[in-house]
């Protein structure tokens, strides 16, 4: 019996040696078959229990047991050893380049900035209580011209180039039994303002407060105009609306817009469909106001510290009357203004044609 | 319109340039541009010519001494011979750059020092006169600049008078402004008439046949007159608005008209048949030749200033050919009248023909100044031309003219601006600018309009007047309240920009492109098409209006392409125009909201680590499936599309929804249609009807609970004919209850799977809403699905082994 123990501690203490100076996985391995195997040397030691009494056996058993554990933990403690030392290794490798591109399977793209500027302009009268409409962009003279107060032989018309469509290529009407009253030219809507007259009719009576973004056409294409633009269409009708609100709601759109320490400036001016009339200007967006920037004149404004960027006015009556509204009831103050301007100022762009060129270099600055 | 500072400092004390733009612009009359006259000739002075002596290495110069106002003389050498010493000449300083560019420096001229030059009238740019130095007055000081001495000094304000304000439309006009504003006196000009001679009435009569047309028309008759040239004065100061000296009994109408802003209209009386003037509308076929040389076919509308025998002028817009003044003329009919607006501009349109005097009709004469004008323009004509004036006033004025009459309620200007206004500010307002109060109560006053303003009808108008003679910034700055329910947001616009956002995270970039495209872009997009035409377009380029976003984005492509961006994802969102088809007329057209993509190059931008591969269909599949995503569309398919004339007859698709209702268009663009835009095969779209995804949208999405129970998951393989389509083998599938997801993960065809055939392979995933399902559950489904697959016609399938 003391044999085989001494047999089962050399066992002990030669695994002992061998795995602490084992070098890899492998080694582990063949050092555990070697131990612990079923051909391994403990198998080997224990077949010799076979002539060991019943009363010995437990004693063998229990050193074998103790053994078997102590060199099964050497090997799990000399696994984790190794493991550290190849996570150390790979750690302390080069670095993988991070300045490679980031992986470009689909860039996101972009929103044109009138829209951009159409949706923040949009949002800003949202939080005001407005309303966003929209109304044809193909319209008839009446919404566009005389419901607006501008009369046929008015010299306002020559204000604004307005295309007119061939009437020949509007289909033909008399083919079907029902035709509706309205008759007159029809043309490119050459403001968003006929969507004023439109929107009124739509309620039927005060409140009205709207906006409307839009397309807008007039018959003029050089470097400062473009044949088609934008505009952005407000209207508020209600009881007791005065200029005072007007000044107030450009003011609060103007610092929404354009910045919290924003100014505005109201100057009498002339649209045939509001009375009084103004043209609005906002402090310069570019010199703050200054008129120049780092001593030289600011070419923004060209020195006046100001930009005409709005018109507006309180509703004509007779615009009201057309619609059917009282204006000895109601008032109301309408305002208009174009949305590329907004956005040059905004973004520092000098040439309105980049807006319609569509140039992925420019698109994608924005 | 150019106003002199100088001409209108004739009428009122007005303030210096600068504060009278501020004033101006302040009130509605805005000053665009500030000009300094005679500016060019800064540095010019006038100067004495002391002593001159011959130059002594120089046959053909002088040296002279010159007395330039400074404390010395200084030493000029000159070429010219028509001088004197002691005549005051323009002496150029060193430093002044002359109208032709010339500086002038300190130069060495044949080693004699000169220090300036002296100038003829061409080197000023005053005149054409080089044939020596330009002789001032004895008595201009020296040292004084030349822009003064000569009178060219002055500054003109470029006013950008709205159309509401024809009575500002003159040097008068502005200064009856600033002399309300000021509270200064404004100096009329006072005509003093010396007549003589037979009375006018015998000399010429005036009929008015159309009243309505011509509410007034006065004439008077100058004899004697000789027609010349104008004095310098007078020739400056229409320059200096603009105006071209002629001769001066023109140039006598065109002062007045600058002055009093009346149009006048000046007739060789020998010239008018039978000495008659007869105001009426054209004959039919009649023709009349105008001043600018043109013959013209008249409209019976046309209104007409005739003689006996024929017309004479376009009433109003130009004179004719036949009854100009001409160097010979000696006796001279002036015409003062009052025409109506509309007519005006209407004769103004149909001929093209555009005036100072049909600028002024069509937006409204002041009829109180028919008189003064006439009375003005002959004053002058006598003392400028000669002439003299015959006793009387040839008048017709069969519409005598009353003014008008508003009533303002002393209220109405504090409720409709916001602000207090005190009573006595508004008669003080109203009576400056010459509105006179009639009758007065409590409640209000009924104010008398002056004849010149005629843009004021309402009570609104006056309020105006106060408004912004007051200034705006009295009005404080306020928000309505709050009496309206803020809005929902419009639904469709919720869904375009969730639209535009995943577009966006899809690669596409927004474009926004014309409305109106040329005809061959319609065409090559829908042959066949009838677009809506423009009847004035401005290029055949932007002729009609687009029926189909596509051609805009594929020329926008197209662009980017001759940049050297091959690979581009682009969108607009937009409107496309057709004409209605129901005959209705309001709004005129039918106009619809569209979503369009284009996809072209590679799939992914060149970089490392992505695959370079070229855009398919699936890749606009993908983008048409995002964007329906985004709005909550969820059941829609694709299916082959045979009616969309810009695609690939092999890769179209409708895109159609659960109900059937086809929503748009996918593929590839047809070969004919991508290379009427230079493009090359292989570039791909989508379009989509806005309308119909909005009624089908569900903007907020519906809770399902998330399954608790394991899935089993089965791959399943199958060969096909390539004819099979794959959402017919997917609906087979899915027959299963027990299938709770099926996902297509690969399509291969080529060996070893026969020709004419392709694999599918299927990752199909098991799952009870109830239990746990066993495998042999799984397996029992799996098997059902493959003996579906293999008897069900439409698929055919084979289990690949």
């Amino acid at each position: 019996m003391a044999d085989l123990i001494g047999q089962l501690e050399a066992l002990a203490a030669s695994a002992r040696a061998s795995i602490v100076s084992a070098d890899g996985e492998r080694a582990l391995e063949d050092l555990r078959v070697r131990y612990l195997g079923k051909k391994g040397e403990l198998s080997a030691v224990l077949r010799g229990m076979g002539q060991l009494t019943p009363e010995e056996r437990p004693r063998v058993g229990e050193v074998a047991n103790r053994v078997r554990d102590e060199v099964e933990a050497m090997l799990a403690q000399a696994r984790a050893r190794l493991e550290q030392v190849k996570l150390d290794a790979e750690l302390a490798g080069p670095p993988i380049d991070v300045t490679l591109p980031g992986r470009q399977l689909l860039p996101r793209g972009h929103r044109h900035p009138i829209t951009r500027a159409m949706e923040d302009i949009a949002a800003i009268f949202a939080g005001l209580g407005y309303e966003v409409t929209s109304g044809p962009e193909i319209e008839l003279d009446w919404y566009n011209f005389d419901a607006l107060n501008v009369l046929p032989d008015h010299p306002a018309r020559d204000m604004q180039d307005t295309f007119y469509v061939a009437e020949e290529t509007l289909g033909a009407r008399e083919a079907r039994g029902e035709r509706d009253a309205a008759t007159g030219q029809v043309l490119l809507r050459t403001h968003t303002s006929p969507v004023q007259i439109r929107s009124m009719q739509r309620a039927g009576k005060p409140p009205v407060r709207i906006i409307c973004p839009g397309r807008v056409y007039r018959s003029d294409y050089d470097q400062t105009h473009s044949p088609m633009f934008h505009q952005i269409e407000g209207l508020c009708v209600d009881t007791g609306i005065t200029f005072a609100d007007l000044k107030g709601t450009l003011a609060a759109f103007a610092r929404g817009f354009f910045g919290p320490s924003t100014r505005t400036r109201f100057r009498p001016s002339y649209f045939p469909f509001v009375e009084p009339g103004a043209e609005v200007d906002v402090s310069c967006a570019i010199c703050g106001g200054a008129g120049s920037r780092e001593g030289r004149r600011c070419g923004t404004c060209k020195g006046s510290g100001w930009l005409e960027v709005l018109g507006a006015g309180m509703v004509h009556p007779t615009v009201l009357r057309n619609v059917g509204f009282d204006p000895s009831s109601c008032t109301g103050f309408a305002f208009g203004f174009g949305v590329e301007r907004m956005a040059m100022l905004r973004h520092g762009i000098d040439d309105l044609r980049l807006f319609f060129e569509n140039d992925l270099r420019f698109l994608a600055q924005f | 319109m150019r106003i002199s500072c100088k001409w209108l400092s004739d009428y009122v004390d007005a303030p210096a340039a600068e504060e009278l733009a501020r004033l101006l612009t302040g009130v509605g009359l805005e000053v665009e541009a500030v000009e300094r006259l005679g500016a060019e000739l800064t540095g010019v002075v006038a100067a004495r010519v002391v002593a001159s002596e011959k130059h002594p290495n120089a046959e053909k110069l002088s040296v002279t001494r010159i007395d330039a106002g400074g404390p010395d003389p200084l030493q000029i050498v000159c070429g010219a011979k028509n001088y004197q010493v002691g005549d005051v000449v323009p002496l150029a300083t060193i430093g002044t750059v002359l109208p032709g560019g010339m500086r002038i420096e300190r130069a060495k001229l044949r080693g004699v020092e000169s220090f300036g030059m002296l100038c003829s009238a061409k080197e000023l740019g005053i005149d054409a006169d080089a044939s020596g130095l330009l002789i001032l007055p004895r008595d201009a000081k020296p040292g004084t600049p030349v822009a003064d001495v000569l009178g060219l000094a002055d500054v003109v304000l470029e006013v950008n008078v709205t159309p509401n304000r024809p009575d500002a439309l003159s040097h008068v006009g502005i200064a009856r402004e600033v002399a309300a504003l000021l509270g200064k006196p404004l100096r009329l000009p006072q005509p003093k008439l010396d007549e003589r001679g037979a009375p006018a009435s015998d000399a010429v009569r005036v009929r008015i046949e159309a009243p309505d047309r011509c509410a007034r028309y006065a004439a008077r008759v100058v004899e004697g007159v000789r027609i010349g040239p104008s004095p310098g004065w007078l020739a400056r100061r229409l320059e200096a608005c603009g105006v071209r000296s002629i001769s001066n009994v023109v140039d006598v109408t065109n002062f007045v008209l600058l002055e009093l802003g009346h149009p006048l209209h000046a007739f060789d009386l020998d010239r008018v048949a039978g000495h008659e003037i007869v105001v009426r509308t054209a004959r039919p076929g009649e023709r009349m030749t105008t001043l600018d040389g043109k013959e013209r076919a008249l409209d019976p509308e046309d209104l007409l200033i005739a003689d006996r025998d024929r017309g004479s002028a376009l009433a109003g817009v130009m004179g004719g050919g036949d009854s100009e003044i001409s160097a010979g003329t000696t006796r001279v009919l002036i015409e003062s009248a009052w025409f109506s607006p509309a007519g005006i501009r209407r004769t103004s349109r149909r001929h093209q023909l555009r005036s100072e005097a049909s600028f002024r009709f069509e937006r409204g004469a002041d009829p109180g100044a028919v008189i003064p004008a006439l009375n003005r323009c002959a004053e002058l004509l006598a003392e400028l031309a000669g002439g003299a004036v015959r006793p009387g006033i040839v008048d017709a004025n069969p519409r005598p003219f009353t003014p008008g009459k508003v009533r303002l309620a002393w209220t109405r200007p504090a409720e409709v601006l916001g602000a207090p206004v005190e009573l006595a500010t508004t008669r003080r307002i109203l009576g400056g600018l010459g509105f006179v109060e009639a009758s007065a109560d409590e409640q209000g006053a009924t104010f008398e309009v002056p004849s010149w303003r005629v843009d004021i009808a309402h009570e609104e108008d006056l309020i105006e007047e106060i408004c912004r003679t007051q200034g705006y910034d009295a009005i404080p700055e306020r928000l309505p309240a709050a009496s309206v329910e803020p809005p929902a947001p419009a639904p469709d616009r919720v869904a375009l920009t969730r639209v535009r956002d995943a577009l966006e995270a899809a690669g596409f970039s927004e474009t926004v492109t014309f409305s109106f495209v040329s005809p061959a872009d319609v065409e090559a997009v829908e042959p066949g098409a009838r677009p809506i035409a423009l009847a004035n377009p401005i290029s055949a380029d932007l002729a009609v209006m687009r029926t189909s976003l596509v051609g805009s984005l594929l020329r926008s492509v197209a662009h980017d392409r001759r940049q050297g961006l091959d690979s581009a994802r682009v969108y607009e969102i937009a409107s496309v125009y057709r004409p209605r088809t129901d005959g209705a007329r309001n709004p005129p057209a039918d106009e619809r909201r569209r979503i369009c993509g284009v996809l072209a190059g590679r799939r992914s931008p060149v970089s490392w680590g992505v695959s370079g591969d070229p855009v398919d269909f699936y890749d606009a599949k993908a983008s048409v499936e995002a964007v329906l995503a985004a709005i909550g569309v969820g059941d829609s398919r694709v299916e082959i599309d045979r009616a969309t004339t810009w695609l690939h007859p092999r890769s179209a698709g409708a895109v159609l929804l659960a109900d059937g209702t086809r929503v748009g268009a996918l593929g590839e663009i047809h070969p004919r249609t991508a290379a009427a835009f230079s493009l090359p095969r292989g570039v791909f779209a989508f379009e989509l009807e806005v309308g119909p995804l909005v009624s089908a949208m569900e903007l907020v999405a519906k809770y399902r609970p998330v399954p608790r129970l394991p899935a089993l998951l089965r791959d399943l393989a199958v060969v096909v004919s390539d004819r099979v389509r794959a959402a017919d083998v997917l609906a087979a599938v899915r027959t299963e209850p027990l299938v709770e997801d099926v996902t297509l993960f690969d399509v291969y065809t080529g060996p070893p799977i026969p020709a004419g055939k392709k694999n599918l392979a299927m990752a199909i995933s098991y799952r009870a809403a109830d239990r746990t399902l066993t495998d042999a559950e799984a397996d029992a489904a799996h098997a059902r699905i493959l003996e579906r697959l293999r008897t069900d016609p439409a698929v055919a399938a084979e289990l690949r082994a």
